[in-house]
């Protein structure tokens, strides 16, 4: 599903921001991307959304070379994808129902079929119930199963998810969760990173762990692993 | 497709009723400058109408040496009609001359009381083809006629056709390069405006790149926003201009009024406020691609 051979990272005059990467997750996988503030996490996940071109390494998404970043590729990319912030990037002065049916009309769903589908989605993430309240008007989490919803109205193979419960409490951090697992579980690949150790500590699943740009993975049994 | 447009359309919409200041503000820019060049675009359409009609009557007259033989005058009557130009020609004897001032003076023809009728001279009234009635080609049936010795001066108006000529010329001139300026101007700022109504909607084009929103949806409703912003300033242009030429009429003095009545003054031809507000929609198209180009990328 997603294939990355050495992959660097640089801005002019800066110092490396990922620095030889190479990574394989297959599809169906949870992967958490785990590591501190600067390690490079958040580039890593937009250079596999297509924000961020690497300086050298090759990058496939679902079977797209997305290495040579060109404007219909990424569009198209995207659509393959879902997208999760931790600042949910959401329309606040909009119902949570405008939201989505946004998100799926500039996907170039018809209304019928936005209105069909957003139910769908928003029944997905236990928000059927909220769909006429505005954004404002809901918590950090609830915000944040909106965001998840709309990831999903292209019901996406892949899902993306920066820091999602880095403004979440205790509980609503296990609510979102809950629902990534459940995505899991239907097959969908997720690529979550969290600075959060013991988030990551609680669930079973692969980590690949950066710090400073490079990969300094550890095993659950321990090993560090220089690279895949 | 149908939908697709129904959805760029009902954007289009949504962001000029979210964005009201910054849109009115385009349209009265683009409405403004529309307004000035129609303006000069009117004025010069019925100057222009007002040359073609006094072009329309435009005739020489070659006044002949006194002293000439009927039978000279019949054979140079029958030249003239010859030349190249010349639509026919009548011969206008010192009698037929005084007849027609004495018809003209009306009342105080007695002034011509004792003038002898010789005083003035005979004359070929000469009527010219159509294609030979401006103030260029003209002079190509003068300079024939220069060529008869028998003709004393030839008369044709010459200085006050080449004046309104060149009035209408440099009116015309004036009109395009204001239109081009206004072009460049209207551009440079309403893209600019655009700009600003793109940042003030920088959250949805982030959540349609995010999404995928393909570019078309990214960037049709803002040229759907131009073209509407054009039209509309381009029949607010052309309704300004329609009521100012009502007021026009209605506030300048009766003997003026009198004097245009005979004068055939004209508002733009429907084909030609067609092409106005498809030239408004098309810089406010143009407007919307400039800033779509430069801050809709996909990120």
């Amino acid at each position: 599903m997603i294939q990355m051979n050495h992959v660097s990272k640089n801005y002019p005059d800066q110092v490396f921001v990922l620095s030889d990467i190479s990574l394989e997750i297959l599809s169906g996988e949870f992967v958490f991307i785990a590591g501190p503030n600067g390690s490079g996490k958040t580039t890593l996940l937009r250079i596999l959304f297509g924000a961020e071109r690497p300086s050298s390494g090759e990058v496939v998404v679902n079977g797209m070379n997305i290495t040579e970043r060109g404007f219909d590729k990424v569009y198209a990319l995207r659509k393959t994808m879902g997208i999760v912030f931790q600042d949910v990037k959401l329309l606040k002065d909009r119902t949570v129902n405008e939201n989505i049916l946004f998100a799926l009309e500039v996907t170039g769903h018809s209304r019928r079929e936005a209105r069909h589908r957003a139910s769908e989605v928003l029944s997905r993430v236990g928000l059927q119930e909220r769909e006429r309240d505005l954004i404002l008007n809901l918590s950090g989490g609830e915000q944040q199963r909106v965001a998840i919803a709309r990831a999903l109205i292209n019901d996406p193979p892949l899902l993306l998810a920066d820091e999602p419960t880095g403004n979440l409490d205790g509980q609503m951090t296990m609510d979102v969760m809950g629902i990534f697992t459940g995505l899991h579980r239907n097959g969908t690949t997720i690529v979550f990173a969290t600075r959060d150790v013991d988030l990551v500590k609680r669930y079973p699943h692969r980590i690949i762990s950066l710090s400073e740009g490079r990969r300094v993975d550890a095993r659950k049994d321990g090993e560090v692993r220089a690279g895949e | 497709m149908i939908s697709f447009l129904q959805y760029a359309m009902r954007q289009a919409f949504q962001n000029i009723r979210r964005n009201l200041f910054p849109n009115l503000t385009t349209i009265g820019i683009i409405g403004i400058s529309i307004l000035i060049f129609s303006a000069l675009t009117l004025i010069s359409l019925n100057l222009s109408s007002f040359l073609k009609i006094w072009e329309d009557k435009i005739e020489v007259i070659a006044y002949l040496k006194k002293g000439i033989a009927l039978r000279e005058v019949e054979n140079l009557l029958r030249k003239t009609r010859q030349l190249e130009g010349v639509e026919g020609v009548k011969y206008v004897s010192p009698f037929d001359a005084m007849a027609f001032l004495e018809s003209k003076l009306g009342n105080q023809k007695n002034l011509l009381h004792g003038i002898q009728i010789g005083v003035l001279p005979p004359s070929f009234e000469i009527e010219l083809k159509k294609e030979f009635r401006n103030s260029t080609r003209i002079k190509e049936v003068v300079f024939q006629l220069k060529q008869f010795p028998q003709f004393e001066e030839i008369q044709y108006g010459q200085e006050w056709v080449e004046t309104f000529s060149a009035l209408v010329h440099i009116l015309q001139l004036t009109q395009w390069i204001l239109g081009g300026l206004f072009i460049i101007g209207i551009v440079f700022i309403t893209s600019n405006i655009f700009q600003l109504t793109i940042s003030s909607r920088h959250e949805e084009v982030e959540i349609m790149q995010l999404v995928g929103a393909s570019p078309a949806f990214l960037r049709v409703p803002f040229y759907m926003e131009g073209v509407l912003q054009g039209l509309l300033g381009g029949g607010v242009a052309i309704f300004l201009l329609y009521l100012l030429n009502k007021i026009f009429f209605l506030y300048i003095p009766l003997p003026i009024q009198a004097w245009l009545a005979r004068v055939p003054i004209q508002f733009l031809p429907p084909t030609m406020i067609f092409w106005i507000l498809m030239g408004g929609m098309g810089l406010g198209f143009f407007s919307s691609f400039v800033a779509s180009m430069r801050f809709l990328r996909y990120t």
